[in-house]
């Protein structure tokens, strides 16, 4: 990869970063100096002790999600969220669609534009309608009614079952074990969707490595 | 909308000010890598298809995030829960640590009721932040390596690394799959649609079967729009083959074999 661009990602990416980390901290110190009131420590804590998990979770997603996302991708979706529900499925997507690869710099350009481009809409979109939601409560209340929820509820399975479509299709020998497995390992124990995904990505990788080497791929 | 502390007009400063904030990076990074882009030959086309499929498949996931800020606005107002759904976290995480600091603080009920005292209102946009935030200090510190590290593998043996990239994508998507074949639902209540169950086979069943349907139709007219909007269309038309299922036959739709 041509390394003064990808030295300047990296260069642009740690200052957003900073300069997000100290964004995102001032936001509770503003509501703690508005209302004039700050939280006793133990409470804080205590709070943070319960959700423990969510930093082993962080760190994992860092390291497994980062090389298919691109470093610009990464600098960009940990700032923002949301990453495997709406982050990676565009950044895939658009790689599909641009037939371009990952880990070129041809796949970093296409993952960065496609996440930027996601993130503008994905913020205009939720802001116009949770607008709407507080001036309207009834049209939140049909939103989240039985006639709609399902959809929302569902649609993570939409969004991975339209990616499995075009993934599956292309790489159907290596794709075989990796769903099987987890879909047996499911009818044990189901860990949740945050040990799922590097579980899933570990066996995948795996089960392809195995048939590299013997030349079934 | 101005109804208490929670979204009074400064709450709603703050959410401006992060929607500006989080447009302005996006817009960078959009600009820089769609000059590099053009560098590197990458035709208009293409550059304008990664953004046109983008935003437009990212449409209906935005207005479920939206939904969601329902969830947690009873006890916290629209606000915060906008504010965290805007930026790092998800919805699953938002909710795990709003709980966590009321339960910290005494209080039982859960998110079904209002916050009241602004001092366990601050202490729950700190724990929601700070629980958040670690990425943000891993990231400038290990990124680079761990890039260069990918980058480095890649060289030495380009054929093990395709295909070890596409058995990492294939394992994400596994995950997600195989959840919607066997995974259990997220609380200890009876939720239909939280399990594996009639909806979500039928919501991957449908997706797989539009997806491979505007394939086969773009291989036929090999048109760039079709291509770009193939996802996200897949993914709407499944959402509406989901509603009409749980409409018309809501007694199959409320079958469900893991809770």
């Amino acid at each position: 990869m041509n390394k003064t661009y990808m030295d300047k990602v990296h260069t642009w990416g740690r200052i957003w970063c900073v300069a997000s980390l100290i964004f995102f901290l001032c936001i509770p110190v503003a509501i703690s100096l508005h209302l004039g009131v700050w939280p006793r420590a133990e409470i804080v804590g205590k709070g943070l002790a319960a959700i423990a998990f969510f930093f082993v979770t962080g760190i994992v997603e860092v390291v497994a999600y980062s090389p298919m996302l691109g470093a610009g991708g990464t600098y960009l979706s940990f700032v923002t969220g949301n990453i495997m529900n709406l982050k990676m499925p565009c950044a895939l997507n658009a790689m599909e669609n641009a037939k371009v690869k990952a880990n070129t710099e041809e796949g970093e350009v296409i993952t960065t534009i496609a996440i930027s481009a996601s993130i503008i809409v994905t913020t205009i979109v939720i802001a116009i309608f949770v607008v709407i939601f507080a001036l309207n409560p009834s049209f939140s209340a049909l939103m989240s009614s039985d006639t709609f929820a399902p959809a929302f509820q569902q649609v993570t399975y939409t969004i991975f079952g339209s990616l499995a479509a075009t993934y599956f299709v292309k790489h159907w020998k290596i794709s075989i074990f990796p769903i099987a497995a987890v879909t047996v390992l499911l009818l044990f124990v189901d860990p949740g969707i945050g040990v799922l995904i590097p579980v899933g990505v570990v066996l995948s990788m795996l089960g392809a490595h195995v048939m590299y080497k013997m030349k079934l791929v | 909308m101005f109804a208490d502390f929670k979204s009074d007009g400064f709450m709603y400063c703050i959410i401006l000010a992060v929607i500006i904030f989080v447009c302005m990076q996006a817009l960078f990074f959009l600009k820089k890598a769609w000059a590099r882009g053009k560098e590197l030959g990458i035709t208009t086309d293409k550059l304008k298809n990664a953004v046109t499929s983008s935003a437009i498949f990212s449409f209906a996931p935005a207005i479920g995030i939206a939904v969601t800020v329902i969830t947690l606005s009873v006890a916290l107002g629209y606000v915060l829960p906008w504010i965290r759904l805007t930026v790092i976290g998800a919805i699953q995480y938002e909710t795990t640590a709003a709980i966590a600091a009321l339960e910290a603080a005494g209080l039982t009920g859960g998110i079904s009721q209002p916050v009241t005292d602004p001092e366990i209102f601050s202490a729950i946009a700190w724990v929601m932040t700070i629980g958040s935030i670690l990425p943000l200090i891993l990231i400038p510190i290990i990124l680079k390596k761990i890039q260069k590290g990918v980058s480095d593998v890649a060289s030495k043996n380009s054929k093990w690394m395709d295909i070890m990239t596409a058995a990492a994508f294939i394992g994400l998507i596994a995950a997600f799959i195989g959840r919607g074949f066997a995974g259990t639902g997220s609380s200890k209540e009876a939720i239909i649609g939280d399990g594996a169950g009639v909806l979500s086979l039928t919501a991957i069943i449908a997706s797989v079967g539009f997806m491979l349907f505007f394939t086969l139709i773009n291989k036929k007219l090999k048109k760039n729009w079709i291509e770009a909007l193939a996802m996200p269309l897949s993914m709407v038309l499944a959402m509406v083959v989901v509603v009409l299922i749980n409409q018309f036959l809501p007694e199959l739709a409320a079958i469900e074999w893991r809770y």
